[in-house]
């Protein structure tokens, strides 16, 4: 009799708004001075020259894109309002769009804290396997963006390692960042072959890519020659840029937003462009440095305040939103990455945005996973889905007849009232201690770290995900090039 | 074995009473030993409540409505038999000390100890020394429970143990429990101590053991 979850993914954001509909059309004008002014810088003839044909002005020499307000809005017009992000199982199904709230993982980090030393390590294909799997069992984490790098493989052999690891470990939605067009193209050859043919998989995407845009305003060459392939295979794509406040971005926020938004838009005109009406998300990771030293911040509370406000920029062009939440500094699952990873976690999903990802299991600024963190996040993750649900008020909940029933002096336990909303009106937290001094003593004291990596071995020790069907694994194995060839 | 017995502990498990005031009934009827119907489903349904409240799968209200559940059930039978036919689990004194008002905690826990099987008289609250002692002596309970939910009534604990020393009950079990106690206090008066109501069961079950 297995609890149901009474927060899941898909409830309505909106409670909080970061800037007003005024400043993200202010934000939009500014955007498109940058956009006909500035313009952006492109490294890929192949786009440069769709750009071109396309109507914008394109300086080949210099290798800029330019355009106009008019021209922005016209093409990325045909971008879908909503995208489905499916699962291997349809309870998995993720429907982005308006202010629905999912929240999940992110990567690419390529170190672990190893599961039984507690040291960092470089990660491997073997964590990548884990990490899907833990992910898999952990209800308030509503899909999977690939966490980290196996670094003992050969580059050319990461991508369908990669992609395959995560997949047969979790049935939830796997997105990925890539590394070659030729990784995509296979990843999305045997994805068809588990879906059972390429309709059913673009039907039902279970697996989508990320390519990358860089700040300031370039869209690098190899990125843009992946994004490219990954459209023609016709799954949803996400091309976040990650401008930096004061180093790679304006220091002010606003600027940063600008910025971003110029960037942000590039990546969903030439997927338009390429394929009108391809899913694709405003993907969005704009992020802060700490002048005091110059570090990354990916962890500040003014980076959860800025992917908040992608919500509302996002609606104004009415594209799903990307963005990014509940990462952290902290070289340890801690305070530091419970406080951090929890402010901007919770600002997002309040704020509606649709796909918060990197908000589970990343530590030391995106570069180090760790098992005891996921599972901390879980509840983490589980707090902001509570929030965003919010207060629910009528005539049942203000139980006006039951405070008369049980009356002055009595207790409400017994009252069935409480039977009816117990489970969905709470959220009940797995690593947070709520015993009595004594209980939590007697038990051996355990702080979070150590209660959430003891969940999080509990779990990888008896979790299931829902398996690849044998003939068609095998298939794969043996006839992807690079695959790894024993799995278990 | 029967399947209604079965049937029993579901109802039960589930938390409904007029459910397994039926089966009971029609159990009965089909001249099913009162006893089996007792020790082979209401016991059998009340352990399975305890082991899934101990996952965490069952919550505290449900718990209570299974306990009733089988308080409802028991009406029935007990008639039918003689007191000895009852296997109880031990019988326990609960109580809320002298100065104190506070009761949700005990309660909780005295509805936790009936549904694990024992036979609980409950005192009340703001509870005398003399008044543990009185009823002690007549009732000749396995446990006596204190609760205590400030700092400046917990005193009152110490008070009724050394009553009981005084009185010639000094082998009492005392159980202590509420928001100031501590294992450290309860050994200094020479009480065992529960953290929560599960683990009040735990603890008795150890305690009636003995």
């Amino acid at each position: 009799m297995s609890k149901k979850n009474a927060f899941p993914g898909g409830l309505t954001g909106g409670q909080y708004t970061a800037i007003s509909d005024s400043d993200a059309k202010k934000i939009h004008n500014a955007s498109m001075k940058v956009f006909e002014i500035s313009g952006i810088q492109v490294n890929d003839e192949t786009a440069l020259k769709i750009f071109h044909d396309h109507g914008a002005e394109v300086d080949f020499k210099r290798k800029i894109v330019k355009a106009d307000e008019n021209w922005v809005l016209d093409k990325i017009k045909t971008a879908p309002s909503s995208v489905k992000l499916c699962g291997r199982e349809e309870k998995n199904d993720l429907d982005l769009t308006k202010k629905k709230v999912y929240i999940g993982t992110g990567g690419t980090a390529t170190n672990i804290l190893d599961l039984k030393t507690g040291q960092r390590r470089p990660s491997t294909l073997n964590d990548v396997q884990n990490t899907a799997k833990l992910v898999d069992a952990l209800n308030n984490i509503h899909f999977l963006v690939i966490p980290c790098y196996p670094n003992e493989l050969d580059k050319k052999n990461v991508d369908v390692n990669r992609f395959y690891a995560a997949i047969r470990n979790t049935s939830k939605h796997v997105m990925g960042g890539v590394y070659s067009p030729e990784g995509i193209k296979n990843i999305a050859n045997y994805a068809a072959k588990i879906a059972g043919s390429k309709e059913a998989l673009l039907r039902n995407p279970f697996i989508s890519f990320i390519t990358c845009i860089m700040s300031p305003l370039v869209m690098d060459r190899d990125y843009t020659e992946m994004m490219i392939t990954a459209v023609e295979t016709g799954l949803p794509l996400a091309t976040p840029t990650a401008p930096m406040s004061g180093t790679t971005a304006p220091a002010s926020l606003a600027g940063t937003l600008v910025q971003m938004n110029v960037e942000s838009l590039s990546g969903v005109i030439l997927t338009q462009l390429l394929n009108p009406g391809h899913p694709v998300l405003y993907s969005c990771v704009p992020t802060t440095s700490d002048l005091r030293k110059g570090n990354f911040c990916f962890g500040s509370i003014e980076m959860g305040m800025m992917n908040a406000a992608c919500a509302e920029l996002s609606k104004f062009y009415n594209i799903p939103t990307y963005v990014t939440a509940g990462v952290n500094e902290s070289k340890l699952p801690d305070m530091q990455s419970g406080y951090e990873g929890m402010a901007t976690s919770l600002l997002c999903c309040l704020s509606g945005c649709n796909y918060i990802h990197d908000a589970a299991g990343l530590i030391d600024s995106g570069m180090t996973v760790s098992y005891a963190q996921y599972v901390a996040d879980d509840d983490i993750l589980g707090m902001c889905m509570r929030a965003v649900k919010g207060i629910e008020v009528n005539e049942k909940s203000l139980a006006v007849d039951v405070i008369n029933r049980v009356g002055p002096g009595g207790n409400y336990l017994f009252d069935p009232h409480v039977t009816d909303y117990m489970e969905t009106e709470f959220f009940y937290n797995r690593v947070s201690d709520r015993k009595a001094y004594g209980s939590w003593y007697s038990e051996g004291a355990l702080d979070t770290r150590q209660r959430a990596l003891e969940r999080a071995k509990k779990l990888l020790e008896t979790h299931k995900p829902l398996p690849i069907d044998k003939t068609v694994e095998n298939e794969i194995i043996k006839t992807i090039p690079g695959m790894v060839k024993e799995w278990d | 074995m029967p399947a209604i017995l079965e049937q029993i502990s579901e109802a039960l498990i589930d938390g409904m009473s007029k459910k397994v005031q039926g089966l009971v009934n029609k159990a009965v009827e089909e001249g099913i030993d009162p006893k089996s119907i007792i020790n082979d489903s209401l016991l059998v349904g009340m352990s399975e409540v305890a082991d899934l409240f101990q996952e965490g799968e069952m919550f505290v209200p449900e718990v209570l409505v299974a306990a009733k559940a089988m308080n409802k059930g028991m009406e029935i039978l007990k008639p039918m038999i003689t007191e000895d036919d009852l296997e109880k689990a031990g019988k326990v004194i609960m109580c809320t000390v002298k100065g104190d008002l506070h009761d949700i905690g005990k309660k909780l826990v005295t509805m936790m100890l009936e549904g694990a099987g024992y036979e609980v008289k409950d005192l009340g609250v703001d509870v005398t020394p003399e008044k543990i002692v009185e009823v002690s002596k007549d009732y000749k309970p396995d446990i006596v429970g204190m609760s205590a939910m400030l700092t400046t009534t917990m005193v009152s604990m110490r008070d009724s143990v050394s009553a009981l020393e005084e009185a010639g009950l000094g082998d009492t079990v005392v159980m202590v429990g509420g928001a100031p106690v501590s294992e450290k206090f309860a050994n200094e008066i020479g009480a065992h101590y529960a953290g929560d109501a599960s683990t009040a069961v735990k603890l008795a079950n150890k305690l009636v053991s003995k």
